[in-house]
This record gives structure tokens, C-alpha cells and sequence, in this order.
């Protein structure tokens, strides 16, 4: 057997390789990092077991991502070694076939790979189950939890990706192709599937490393009991996932043996008839032997040589990486690739954002530091390019003759940093160009080059810098192009998951800084600062690493490092020996300086103290959770924001008022970290028992208890002022334009639960007792109201060309001293959260009177940014609509006035407080195109805003975002659905029904439903089908009761339960089921016309006939499906055309009976039908919403004319 | 000005440091002193000898383990920088970019080796190629050169700068014989005025060419001498005979068997002896071949040194 015998022979030798066991050993640490560690598991935000199925193949889907990043030289090198050390001649004439040749090389290649990723299995394995885990965190071991994930993820991972790897390696002779396949099969995972083809659902299947499937699918669609005990099965979209990259892989072997030939190679590519023609010497037989005469000229030495030399390099770098494959990847596929992607990126959700530059680049940016981006091919990148030009010269056999050259080491380490640096430029820059040529396909013209200046050829650029420079010189030191990889990727992998390693200060983290942010109205505020310390630091740093490398560099053969390490302190001196030295002194010097105001001048915690601190609030205040205090009933603030200095001073006067039942003695006194509490004092005596300015609590005691009923006054004194910068950057709360706080800053009274440690992993680490994430829906005592309204006052002055803004009516504005005074009062009381502006506002003003004649008026103030206006008018249609919808149908509204302010950021989302309601700067740029088929998102968005106006006073139990966000949803859903007409409703809804996360949450019922799904969208459409089945002014009417009973203040807060019984109050006898599956327990059905036939009747009627299919389906917390008979209420249509969809008026509507199971129905119609509809408007939840429609054939029609009728509505 | 070697010494240590696998150490130069005048100077020795070893040591590539290099006031070993300045070096085995073409290559490395402006650049570069009969072919591409013009090449790299010592390291190895002859003519052209070292596994490469040279083997210099002086001290000690194959074992143990060669089909030997060995032996002129083995045999050279010092 031949083909045992070279595998045998190639897997014996690649194990007495280093690099072999040295990924085996980087992969068991780094998989048991990720085990030990939770910060990957940060996006699932639930507790589960760390040796659960789930988790076992989270971990297995990062090792085999880390796997294909670093150890592509194993196929590579089965595949090209031949080629590459010049053996084939030798070995390509043995007798041995192509199939036992290559077979035998790629059998040895994917076993070695497969014995690799188990290392991934083990370090979870050590993870687990070596000691200093907290036994509670381990559940049952279970043997198939390891053994699937290794049979579903890392094995066809292993098969695909060495097939491609082997298949480039042996197709261009060089091993390092292999690190091309794994390029691109990271380029598919992150850039193709995640973001080009999401949204056609072919992510799931593009996805060659698992990436989608596991971190964004399942990790979202999984319950976490479901985590905790469901294996992960080999079906659906995985198993064709798994079956597409199998293909792919057996594709690229067959290409493999089709193309490989025993020949010699011939020479280099396209060109290769060029270069197969042997230049032929010309004999010129000269006998006369003259001496060989070369011309005396003068040469030059010294510096002049140098930057000539080190130009001559970078130029000769450049050149050989511009018409490498790696180059083509960055400069042509990364930058054609980006084009669709920012077309693609430039909505939320369906909606168009204006392509405004800073948008373009929040696309085409990313930090290094961020794992998932879609860059982090970037930096892959780069570790390639790095070893290539360290290599350059020795892999063309041409060290000797280069090092035996007159001239420094830092010409060629320079050299090579400028032409790596050179086409990072270049790469760049085309991302520049691809984002101008986004911005002008989309039509937008305001391009501002200077911000692509500075941010792309500013920041990006040194970012990747840095690593370049980084990578460099891990390939110089180490000195052997595999293991230089290997230790470079491993550098990346530090730098994007330091804290895996438990290493968070940026000091500490190659190139990290506080991070920078830009808007367009604030600019980059005060984030630059920082940034350029931490910069020059690492700049710094740079220029020492690049002095190490020039004294470790590689100058003639066999020299280890630990030759070179003797050796290097012979070459420190001249210039090298100045840069060094000067370099030394610039990292202590701005390290020092950095470190001093990160650390001493502000307060540095690590993740794990401020996590102590937190426990310790508990500890030691939890005790006071239910000491009576005084609630705060009215707050008067005087705010001077000074804006240029970045400063603000706050003085106020609480009013606390005893509404307990009990005489108070202390007053509890919770300040805030983020600002100087200056003064503190009580209208009467009043001594102090405890300050504790670490954990901000105060207790004061009052020498006459405060008695019930009775108040007194608190009067504070604040200061906000940035104290240089801390570790994290400068808080930019408060800019020179776009200031933006809230009353965090303020005192609050009593103990803060919110301030408790809430995951649980953390809470038993630090010993408290298990904490729910919110309580008990059936928790009585959650339904205390705690506080009221609050009387709200405030004087905020700023800076001459600035308009502040805080809630209530704007009283007046004057201007003193150079600075303008804003006055707000409230007209009534407002709830526990106010938040303050300022910056160059614009105002537009409007007056909404109340159509019922009662002669209410509303104040509506738009603050905006000048020149912003576009968004005005739709929101000030919504805001009409709104208010007119909701004081009919649900109560009045409590004040005179109506607050919009536009802050600084870039989400499209609002938020409201009582009276005021607050967007960022992507609201303004989120522009529906006013075509026939978009939905006026935003106006909907508005409508939902305001309609949290008349939220019902809410207890915090499970539930309590169904309260809040479901009804106000709803409400705006009726607000489209009355302003704008049936037809754009219809789209609306359609809209509503795209995939949001996923359709089917399994998991709690809505009752108790706490997740964004079923707040936003299951709990909306469940109000929505009620009104349709028991018509809305039914279900208005509950809601408005609900809000009337639990406005009062001496109501409990109310909880679903509460709404559930108003519900059913109005619901008749006969629909009460419908409530329950809507409501109490999480139904779908599953609805199906998969028949309609229609033929005329002698009458001049037509005779309809649908075949249906139905049934329904309960799943229980834990995400178990079980079916449940059906006899529902179920709406039938029929539709007189093929075409408008939903928006279009029905023939015929009328709710049926349906039983599970097939069934026929028969109906007359005086008109022909075209389309059939069973729930056709998505009243119920239905996993598969689009065979609920189907076209209705004439009966005398056969099968072919069904079928003709079915493709021509495909191509509608 | 002269290059002088002493002592030099350099011992390999094999093994895998990474794994700490088992180390063995091989010393290729032990001790090694020569004295290298101006003019061409031939490293003869066998496969393996340490020709390379010291060769890239001269090229400052290497660090010894001890001794030093003097040229002329240059300390080899430790003033790299200014000997790189002055000198050529021609490899055993070396490659070229193949896509770049001899003009562009060469142009490369003048500004490497200090030929700043563009005109004296481009002046060297069209000298050294007519020189090295590569002018015509200068815009094709490296990789399709054949050995011998990629040979040629490399010399027109090595000849960049005038170089004061040149270092050519086995440059005949698997030229064709024509293609042979031309580079050495190539080689004996250079300019009296350098010290050229050839180092070389092939005797007639330094009969040919070399003023002087030196035997190395396992790392010892067994003999430095003048070819011809070596050759005419040889005179009337080689004997040969024309033998069957098998009586070889007994004839190697009666005499100091210096060579074997085979000749239609039987076997010529010579053999080394200061008298007439009889037994039908007869006198042959000698040449450097036999200089050489007699030298490797240990019948001349380093072992006789105190007695026929050759110089």
C-alpha cells in the first residue's frame, strides 16, 4: 500500500516538527482561557453550566477558529514541501500514482489537523475539571456533549479547510498558500456570511467555521435550560451547512488531483510562456583576455546610504507584496468587498440612513481589539505580510548575498516597516474611495474628506500600524516563518481577548487606548486626548521593539536567538543605541505620566474590584433595603454647564418627604461616583454617622426623627470637572458641543439595589445569596409602589451661543454675565429620570390643541441640530397623530408641554422620560425613501415614544418589559394604522413580522416575558390580534381602565396579571382560549392552504374549495414543543388579484372554525377569487407565515395550469 | 595588503534547542591560520572540509567561536560594517528573484552597496554586464537564467563596488565544462589589486587560476603553498601502475596509495614514495591532483610541514 506508506511517512515527519505541538499546546491553553473565562459568553447573559453542551461547542467554534488562523502550515507544508525545499524531481519520479501521492500527503495532513482540534476538547476538559472552579458551575459530565461537538464543528471544519489549504498550497508550491485558504475561509465566516448575505438567510449556510450558527443564532435562539442540556443535533441548516463545506472541501481535492501533475512546475503564473524561454547567453568567443575593467565610481556610505537603502526596500517590498495573492486579498477583494457591504449597511432595519461620512466609517473601521468585526482579517493579514518580507530575501535564497551588503540592519528593518506601512496606506485608501463611491451610489454628495483624513489615514492607520510593527518583529525575533505566525496570531489573540488573560489596563495591551468616538455634533468631543497619550506611548514602545529587532536581526545563518540575545549588547551603540535610549525614556516618561493620571489622579479598577465593590455595597449596606426613607416629592436645581471647560456645577434642593407610616431618624444618602459631592446638609440639625466615599453611601442622623407626613430640605453642592483622563478615556458626558447628562450624577436617597452585583457566576464567587434577575411575577411585595412624582424645577445656564434644555415648560430665558439662563418648570409631576443638554440647538416650536374641543394646548418643542431638519416634519406628524390617538382612546396627557432633544450618538433609537423624549443622532438620519413600499418607521418609532407617556405605573417583576414596551407598541401600531391609512399599515405590519432575532422564542409565556422578542413583537402582536378577534375599542378599553386604576398614587404597581384580567373582562366566553394561548402560555400554529380550486356556479357565483392544513403547538419554559388539539377561530380570506399582498380590501373575510389536522372548506362567492388566505393578516404566530397565501386555480384547470399560475407569481 | 587568518575555530551544535532534543557538535574549523596575499588564492578540500564555514566567516555572516580575521587593518570579525564595505561575496548557493530581470537585480544591489547616483550606477551595472556576457539578456527575467549565467551574475553582484577581498565559494559546482571554462576565464580577469578567495572541491579549478592556495580538511589546513612550487616538490615521489582491481587491498597495504582511478576497465593508482618502489611502478610528472591527495593521504603537507615547508 503506497498511499499508507506516504502517510505514514509525512504524518511521522510533521510530528518530529516543532510547530505541530506547539499548536496543540497553544490550543489546549487558549480553549481553557476561554472555558475558564465568561467574557465570550457576555452576549448570552445567562448562567449555564460550563461543561454544558452548549458552552463545550461555543469554545469548540473559537478553537476552531484560531485553529484555521494558526495552523495552516500543516496542509501547506503536506502539500508543498516537495515543491519547496526542490525534492520533486526526486520525488515525483517514483512509481507512486497521483492519487496515493497527494491521498497519502492529505490523509496525514487532516489526521494531524483532527488530533489538533482535540486539543480544543481537552482544554475545555482541563477547564472544567481541574481545581479552582466553583463546583456549582460543573454540571453532570456528559460524554456526547464533547464528542458532538468535535463530530459537528471541528471535524468538517477540519475536512473543509484542509482540503482548501492542501489545495492551494499544492497548486502554488508554496506553503504558505495554505494560510490563504484559511484567509479566506475567515473572509467568508466574518464578511461574507455575516454581513453580505445575512439578510438573504444564506449566512447561516456560508458560514465555514460555525461562527453565525453558534454565537448568533443559536446563542439567541436557545432558552438557557435549552443551553444546559440540548445537544446540538446534526439537522437543518446546519446539517446543510455541514454537508455545503464537506462539498466544498471534496471539491477543492478533486480540483486537486484533476490539476496536479508530476512535472516540473513551470515557471511563475500568467507569464510562464515568457519565462519558459531560456534567455540564451550569447557565446561571444572573445579570445583577446583583456582585465576586467569596472569603473571607478565614487560611493557613498553613512547616513545618505541608509535612507537610500532603506527607501530602495520599501520599495522593493511594496512591490513584491503588490503582485502577491495576500496584496490582491487586501487591495482588491477587501475594498470590491466593502462597496455591498456599506450599501448593505446603510439601514436599520429596513430603513435607509443617510450615508453621512462618519456612518460610512463607524463600517469601515474597527478596533483590534474587537474579536467578531469583520476586520479582523486585517490583522490576519498583516502577521502574513510581515513574515513575507522577513522572508524575503532568505526564501529566494538571496540572504547571503543581501547580508553580506555594506549598511545597517535598520535599512531592511525599516525598509520593510515603511513598504508594509505603505500598502496598509494604499488599502486605506481604497477603503476611502469605496466609502466615497457608497456615498455617491446612494446619492449623497456632502463627502468630507478631511474626516476620512484623519480617521482613516489618522487613526486606522496607526492602529494597524502598530501591529505591522508588532508582527514585525515577532518574525525577526523568532526567526522561523511558521512559529513567527503561530507567535504573531497568538499576539493578535492577546490583544482582542486581553482579558481572557486577565490583563484590562491599556498599558498593558499592545496599541490599546481609550478608543475615540465621533459624532457630528460633538466631533471627536474629548476622546482625542487620551487617545493621542496612549498613542504616543505606544509609539514608544514601537520605537523600543523596533531597536530589539534591529539588535536581534538575522544577519548570516545559524544564529539563535540565544546567539543573537548574547550579541546584542555588542550592537547597542550609535544611533541604535541613542534610539533605544530615547525610546526607553519616552515609554517611562509617558507611561509614567499616563499611569499617574489613570491610576493616581483617578480612581483605576480592575473588572473583578469594581465586581468586589459591588458585592461589597451589598454586604455591607443591603441590610438598609428596607429601612424606611424618605422619598424625594420635589427637586429645585441650579445647572451651570460650562461647556468649553468641560465643567459643570450643580446645586440643588431636594424636598424629602415622609410617606411611611413611621417617624425616620437617618437619611441615607447614596452619591455618585462620577462626580464631586461637595456639600451635603439638611435643613434641620443633622449629624453625620457614616461616609463612606468608596462605595459613595452616607447616613445622616437626624436629631428630630422626621415624622409622617412631614418633609425637609436637602441642599447639594456638585462639581463635574475632568481630572485629566482616566484609564477608560474622558467621561464625554460634557463637551463643547452636544453636552448630554442625566440625574445619575445627582444624590439619591436610600439604598440602591441597582448598584448589586447581578450575574449570578459573580454573586457566588463573592458569596451573596442568589438573586433574580427581576422578581417573580406572583412577588406581592415587588408591587410597592416606592416614590411618586416629583415637583421639578431647574435654572440651567451655559455658555452664550448655546440652548440648554431640561424637562418641564421653558419659563423664560435670559442672559447674564455672558451666559444664558434657561428656566423649566414642570406643571405637573414627573418620574424619577431627568436628563439635561446642552449644545447649538435649533428649536422648532408647535402647538398641538386638542381636537375634542376641550381647548388643551401642548407646548411641542424640537430641539435639534442646525441644519438637521429633514426628520422635523414626519415627527411632528407623528407626534399630532399620536397625541390625538391617545388622549381619545387612553386618558389625557398630564402636561402642557412636549420636549424632543437630539443628543449625540449614532443609534437610530429614542428614549422617553415623562415629558421628554430624547433621540441620537442616527434617528435624524434615519430616512424612509417615501417609495410605495417602505413603512414610516420613524413615524411609528415617534408614535411609540410618546405613547410611553401613558404607560401604566408598572411593578419591576418578570414581565414588566411586556407592560411597558408591548402596550406602548401597540398603541403605535394604532396610531399608523388610523394616520396612515390601511394600505401603508399593512406594510407597517409586514414590517413588524420581519425576522427580529428570531420568530420563535421558545421559552416563557408572554405573561412573564422579559426578552426584546417578546417585548417588542410577540407581546404588539398579540394586542393587535385581540382587537382584531374582540375589536379594539374592546381592548382600548381595558388599557385606558388599567391606566386609570393604577395612576392613582395610592395604587399598587401593576403587573400583566393585571393587564390579563382586564383582557379577559372584555374578551366573550368564547374567545377566552385565545387569550390563554396568547397570553399564558407560548402557542404557535401552524397554518396551511395547500389547496384552493374555484369553479363557477350556474347562479354566476364561484364555488371555492380550500384544502387547509392546521395545528398548534404549546412549548413549555424549558423550550419543549408538545402539540395540542386545535377547534380555533381562524380568519379566511379571499382576494379578488394576485397582487397587492395584504394592503389590498378582501372579497371575503370571516373567521372560521379549524380543526387540527386537513380539512376541506367550501364557500360562494359572487366574484372569482385569485388568492386564498387561512389567518392571512399574521393574527397568530406562525413559524411559516408565506404558505398561508396560496393562488386559487380554476377548477377545470389541471395540474400544468396550477403550475403555470404558481411560477408567474414567483416572478411577480 | 593581506588577509590574515589565525586561529580560527567555529564548532556546530546540532540538535533541536527548541525541544532540547539531543545535541551532537561537529567542529568545523579547528584552529584554522592562514596568511591570504593579494592575487587569487584556492581553498582546496573535499566536501564537507569547513571551506564554507570559513568562507562566510570571512563574509562576516558568521561569528567564530575564536581566533580572528585581519584585512589589511580591518578586524573581520569584529568590524563587519567596514569590511562589507570592500567586499564581494559570492555564495555556494544562492538564488535569485525570478521575476526580476539582471539589469534591475543588479541596479538593486549597486545602490545597496553604495553607488548612490543614478549615472555611476548605471554606468557599473553596463560594465559588469558586458563583462559577464550578460548584456544581452539583461531585461530578461533571473528565472529563466541557466546555471552558468546565473553564475555570472552573481559574480557581477560580488564585483559591485571594487571590492578589496572577494569570496567565491564553490563556483564550478554543476557548471557545464564550457560553461566552466568561461567563468574561470571571468575569474582570472580579476584586478590584481584584490585578494580573491576561491574555495573549491575541484583541483583544476586551482591549477588553473590560483598564485597560491591552501588544503583544508576536517577543518585543518593541511597545506598552504604555491600550486606549482607544490607540484615541482612533489617531483619524482609519485609513482603509478596500471593494476587488476583485486590485487588493490594487498598494493594499499605495501605502499602510500595517494589515488585510484579507473582506466579502461583496470585501475591506475599512484602511489607516493620519496624512492623507486619497484614492482613494475613507474615515474610519473606529477600535477596538483596529486599534491592534493598526497596532502589528504598525509603524506605531504601539514604532517611534513617541519621538513618541507613550502612557501
Amino acid at each position: 500500500m503506497r498511499l499508507w506508506t506516504i502517510f505514514r511517512y509525512e504524518f511521522g515527519y510533521q510530528l518530529r516538527l516543532p510547530w505541530p505541538w506547539l499548536f496543540g499546546v497553544v490550543l489546549i491553553i487558549l480553549s481553557f482561557l476561554m472555558t475558564r473565562d465568561g467574557s465570550l459568553s457576555e452576549v448570552l447573559y445567562a448562567d449555564f453550566f460550563l461543561n454544558s453542551p452548549f458552552a463545550v461547542v461555543k469554545t469548540t467554534v473559537f478553537g476552531s477558529l484560531i485553529w484555521l488562523m494558526m495552523a495552516a502550515a500543516i496542509a501547506g507544508d503536506a502539500a508543498a514541501r516537495d515543491r519547496a525545499t526542490g525534492m520533486h524531481p526526486l520525488s515525483y519520479t517514483t512509481p507512486v500514482g497521483r492519487g496515493a501521492y497527494l491521498g497519502g500527503r492529505f490523509l496525514a495532513a487532516l489526521l494531524l489537523n483532527a488530533l489538533l482540534l482535540l486539543a480544543v476538547q481537552l482544554g475545555i476538559l482541563l477547564g472544567v475539571y481541574l481545581p479552582g472552579v466553583d463546583a456549582a458551575l460543573i454540571g453532570p459530565f456528559r460524554p456526547a456533549a464533547f464528542l458532538s461537538a468535535y463530530a459537528i464543528i471541528s471535524l468538517p471544519n477540519a475536512v473543509a479547510a484542509t482540503a482548501i489549504q492542501f489545495a492551494l498550497a499544492s497548486g502554488s508550491g508554496r506553503a504558505m498558500a495554505g494560510y490563504f485558504g484559511s484567509f479566506l475561509l475567515v473572509f467568508m465566516g466574518f464578511f461574507v456570511a455575516s454581513v453580505l448575505l445575512y439578510g438573504q438567510g444564506l449566512g447561516t449556510l456560508a458560514d465555514p467555521i460555525g461562527i453565525r450558527i453558534i454565537v448568533e443564532d443559536i446563542a439567541h435562539l436557545w432558552t438557557t435550560a435549552e443551553k444546559n442540556w440540548r445537544l446540538l443535533q446534526l439537522e437543518g441548516m446546519l446539517l446543510q451547512n455541514r454537508l455545503f463545506w464537506l462539498g466544498i472541501g471534496g471539491i477543492a481535492l478533486a480540483g486537486t488531483y484533476l490539476s496536479f501533475r508530476f512535472a516540473h512546475p513551470r515557471e511563475g503564473g500568467w507569464g510562464w510562456r515568457k519565462g519558459k524561454k531560456q534567455a540564451l547567453a550569447p557565446h561571444s568567443q572573445n579570445p583577446e583576455r583583456n582585465a576586467l575593467s569596472i569603473p571607478q565610481v565614487p560611493r557613498h556610505f553613512g547616513l545618505a546610504l541608509q535612507a537610500r537603502q532603506t527607501l530602495l526596500i520599501a520599495r522593493t517590498s511594496f512591490n513584491a507584496l503588490a503582485f502577491s495573492w495576500g496584496e490582491f486579498a487586501l487591495l482588491g477583494m477587501l475594498p470590491l468587498m466593502t462597496l455591498p457591504v456599506l450599501l448593505d449597511q446603510m439601514e436599520s432595519r429596513g430603513v435607509p440612513l443617510v450615508p453621512t461620512t462618519i456612518n460610512i466609517i463607524y463600517e469601515l473601521t474597527g478596533s483590534l481589539s474587537d474579536e467578531l468585526s469583520r476586520w479582523v482579517i486585517v490583522p490576519f493579514l498583516i502577521v502574513y505580510f510581515a513574515g513575507e518580507l522577513v522572508w524575503r530575501e532568505r526564501e529566494a535564497r538571496m540572504g547571503e548575498i543581501a547580508h553580506s551588503m555594506p549598511g545597517s540592519d535598520w535599512a531592511p528593518l525599516l525598509g520593510k516597516f515603511l513598504g508594509l506601512a505603505l500598502m496598509l496606506l494604499l488599502f486605506l485608501c481604497l477603503q476611502s474611495g469605496a466609502g466615497m463611491l457608497a456615498q455617491t451610489l446612494l446619492g449623497y454628495r456632502e463627502y468630507e474628506p478631511s474626516l476620512y483624513l484623519k480617521i482613516m489615514l489618522g487613526i486606522q492607520f496607526l492602529d494597524y500600524l502598530l501591529f505591522a510593527l508588532l508582527a514585525l518583529v515577532l518574525h525577526v525575533v523568532v526567526d522561523q516563518k511558521y512559529i513567527g505566525h503561530l507567535v504573531a496570531v497568538i499576539a493578535f489573540v492577546f490583544i482582542a481577548m486581553a482579558s481572557l488573560f486577565g490583563i484590562e489596563h491599556n498599558l498593558l495591551i499592545w496599541g490599546a487606548s481609550s478608543g475615540w468616538s465621533y459624532t457630528d455634533m460633538r466631533g471627536f468631543g474629548p476622546s482625542l486626548e487620551p487617545w493621542f497619550w496612549f498613542k504616543g506611548y505606544w509609539l514608544a514602545w514601537a520605537l523600543l521593539l523596533a531597536v530589539g529587532a534591529k539588535l536581534l536581526w538575522v544577519r548570516g545563518r545559524k544564529n539563535s536567538l540565544l546567539l543573537r540575545l548574547r550579541q546584542a549588547p555588542g550592537r547597542f551603540r550609535g544611533a541604535t543605541a541613542y534610539a533605544g535610549m530615547v525610546a526607553a525614556g519616552a515609554v517611562l516618561l509617558l507611561g509614567g505620566w499616563i499611569f499617574y493620571t489613570t491610576n493616581v489622579r483617578n480612581e483605576y479598577l480592575t473588572t473583578s474590584e469594581k465586581k468586589a465593590r459591588q458585592a461589597a455595597y451589598e454586604q455591607r449596606y443591603g441590610r438598609f433595603a428596607a429601612s424606611a426613607q424618605p422619598r424625594l416629592s420635589a427637586a429645585r436645581l441650579q445647572v451651570a454647564i460650562y461647556p468649553d471647560e468641560r465643567r459643570a456645577e450643580i446645586r440643588g434642593t431636594y424636598r424629602l418627604l415622609n410617606s411611611s407610616p413611621e417617624p425616620i431618624d437617618s437619611i441615607h444618602v447614596a452619591t455618585a461616583g462620577a462626580v464631586e459631592t461637595r456639600a451635603l446638609a439638611f435643613d434641620r440639625p443633622a449629624s453625620q454617622l457614616l461616609a463612606d466615599e468608596q462605595l459613595h453611601y452616607r447616613i445622616y442622623r437626624l436629631e428630630t426623627p422626621l415624622q409622617p407626613g412631614d418633609s425637609l430640605q436637602l441642599h447639594f453642592q456638585l462639581l463635574k470637572k475632568a481630572n485629566g483622563f482616566s484609564e477608560s478615556g474622558i467621561d464625554p458626558s460634557l463637551a463643547a458641543n452636544g453636552t448630554y447628562f442625566t440625574n445619575s450624577w445627582l444624590p439619591a436617597i436610600g439604598y440602591q439595589s441597582g448598584r448589586e452585583l447581578l450575574n449570578a457566576p459573580d454573586r457566588r464567587a463573592h458569596g451573596l445569596p442568589p438573586r433574580p434577575i427581576i422578581a417573580s411575577l406572583y412577588d406581592e411585595k415587588a408591587r410597592e409602589r416606592r416614590g411618586g412624582g416629583i415637583a421639578f424645577e431647574a435654572v440651567v445656564s451655559t455658555s452664550a451661543e448655546q440652548v440648554a434644555v431640561a424637562p418641564g415648560a421653558l419659563l423664560g430665558s435670559w442672559t447674564k454675565g455672558g451666559r444664558r439662563f434657561f428656566h423649566y418648570r414642570t406643571d405637573a409631576p414627573l418620574g424619577g429620570e431627568w436628563a439635561f443638554f446642552s449644545a447649538r440647538y435649533a428649536v422648532q416650536e408647535a402647538l398641538w390643541t386638542n381636537p375634542d374641543r376641550s381647548g388643551q394646548t401642548i407646548t411641542i418643542r424640537l430641539y435639534h441640530q442646525p441644519g438637521r431638519t429633514a426628520q422635523l416634519e414626519r415627527m411632528l406628524e407623528s407626534i399630532h397623530a399620536s397625541l390625538t390617538y391617545y388622549t381619545r382612546h387612553f386618558g389625557p396627557y398630564p402636561y402642557s408641554f412636549l420636549t424632543f432633544v437630539e443628543r449625540p450618538g449614532r443609534g437610530t433609537g429614542m428614549h422617553a422620560d415623562a415629558s421628554m423624549i430624547t433621540y441620537a443622532e442616527g434617528f435624524s438620519l434615519w430616512q424612509p425613501m417615501g417609495d410605495e413600499e417602505t413603512p414610516d418607521v420613524p413615524f411609528a418609532v415617534v408614535a411609540h415614544e410618546l405613547a410611553h407617556q401613558w404607560t401604566v405605573p408598572y411593578a419591576p417583576v418578570e414581565g414588566a418589559p411586556v407592560m411597558s414596551e408591548s402596550l406602548a407598541w401597540y398603541y403605535a401600531m394604532k396610531v399608523v394604522e388610523t394616520a396612515k391609512g390601511e394600505a401603508h399599515f399593512r406594510r407597517f405590519l409586514s414590517w413588524m413580522h420581519q425576522p427580529y432575532r428570531k420568530e420563535i422564542r421558545r421559552g416563557e409565556p408572554l405573561l412573564r416575558g422579559l426578552d426584546p422578542y417578546m417585548s417588542y413583537r410577540r407581546g404588539p402582536f398579540a394586542l393587535y390580534a385581540l382587537s382584531e378577534y374582540i375589536g379594539e375599542a374592546q381592548v382600548n378599553r381595558a388599557l385606558r381602565r388599567l391606566l386609570e386604576k393604577y395612576q392613582a398614587p395610592a395604587a399598587p404597581l401593576a403587573t400583566t396579571l393585571d393587564l390579563y384580567a382586564g383582557l379577559q373582562a372584555e374578551t366573550p366566553d368564547s374567545l377566552q382560549y385565545l387569550l390563554h394561548d396568547l397570553f399564558e402560555v407560548n402557542t404557535h400554529w401552524e397554518l396551511k392552504v395547500e389547496q384552493a380550486t374555484a369553479s363557477p356556479t350556474p347562479e354566476g357565483n364561484w364555488q371555492v374549495r380550500l384544502e387547509v392544513q392546521a395545528r398548534k403547538l404549546v412549548f413549555d419554559s424549558a423550550g419543549v414543543e408538545r402539540e395540542v388539539p386545535m377547534m380555533d377561530w381562524v380568519d379566511l380570506a379571499l382576494f379578488a388579484s394576485q397582487k397587492g399582498g395584504a394592503a389590498q380590501a378582501p372579497l371575503y373575510r370571516q373567521k372560521h372554525r379549524i380543526h387540527t389536522g386537513r380539512q376541506t372548506l367550501t364557500l360562494s362567492l359572487p366574484e372569482q377569487p385569485a388568492r386564498a388566505g387561512l389567518d392571512p393578516y399574521n393574527l397568530l404566530i406562525d413559524p411559516k407565515r408565506e404558505d398561508n397565501v396560496q393562488p386559487v386555480v380554476p377548477e377545470q384547470a389541471q395540474a400544468p395550469a396550477a403550475a403555470k399560475r404558481l411560477s408567474q407569481q414567483k416572478k411577480e | 595588503m593581506e588577509l590574515t587568518i589565525s586561529n580560527l575555530s567555529k564548532t556546530y551544535t546540532n540538535g533541536r534547542p527548541l525541544l532540547g532534543g539531543p545535541t551532537e557538535s561537529v567542529q568545523a574549523l579547528k584552529g584554522v591560520s592562514l596568511r591570504i596575499p593579494r592575487g587569487m588564492f584556492g581553498l582546496l578540500g573535499p566536501n564537507g572540509a569547513g571551506k564554507s564555514t570559513l568562507m562566510r566567516i570571512l563574509a562576516t555572516l558568521q561569528e567564530p567561536d575564536s581566533g580572528n580575521a585581519r584585512l589589511g587593518e580591518l578586524d573581520v570579525i569584529n568590524q563587519k560594517e567596514e569590511v562589507r564595505k570592500t567586499l564581494g561575496y559570492l555564495p555556494q548557493e544562492f538564488g535569485v528573484y525570478p521575476k526580476a530581470s539582471a539589469e534591475e537585480l543588479l541596479d538593486y544591489f549597486a545602490i545597496m552597496k553604495g553607488i548612490i547616483s543614478r549615472k555611476a550606477r548605471r554606468e557599473v551595472v553596463e560594465s559588469l554586464l558586458r563583462q559577464t556576457n550578460l548584456w544581452e539578456v539583461r531585461r530578461q527575467k533571473l528565472g529563466g537564467y541557466s546555471g552558468g549565467m546565473r553564475q555570472r551574475f552573481g559574480v557581477a553582484v560580488a564585483l559591485l563596488g571594487n571590492p578589496r577581498l572577494l569570496i567565491v565559494d564553490e563556483p564550478t559546482a554543476g557548471l557545464d565544462p564550457a560553461e566552466r571554462v568561461r567563468f574561470l576565464n571571468l575569474l582570472s580577469e580579476l584586478g590584481e589589486n584584490s585578494v580573491v578567495i576561491l574555495s573549491t572541491h575541484i583541483v583544476e579549478d586551482v591549477s588553473e587560476l590560483c598564485t597560491n592556495m591552501a588544503i583544508i580538511n576536517k577543518g585543518e589546513i593541511l597545506l598552504e603553498a604555491q600550486p606549482l612550487r607544490a607540484v615541482e616538490a612533489l617531483k619524482g615521489k609519485i609513482w603509478r601502475k596500471l593494476i587488476q582491481k583485486q590485487s588493490l587491498p594487498q598494493l594499499e597495504q605495501e605502499h602510500q596509495l595517494i589515488s585510484t582511478k579507473l582506466l579502461s576497465g583496470r585501475t591506475l593508482v599512484h602511489v607516493y614514495s620519496p624512492e623507486d618502489p619497484g614492482q613494475g611502478f613507474e615515474a610519473v610528472a606529477p600535477d596538483l591532483e596529486d599534491v592534493y591527495f598526497s596532502t589528504m593521504g598525509g603524506f605531504y603537507g601539514s604532517g611534513q610541514r617541519k621538513q618541507e615547508q613550502v612557501l
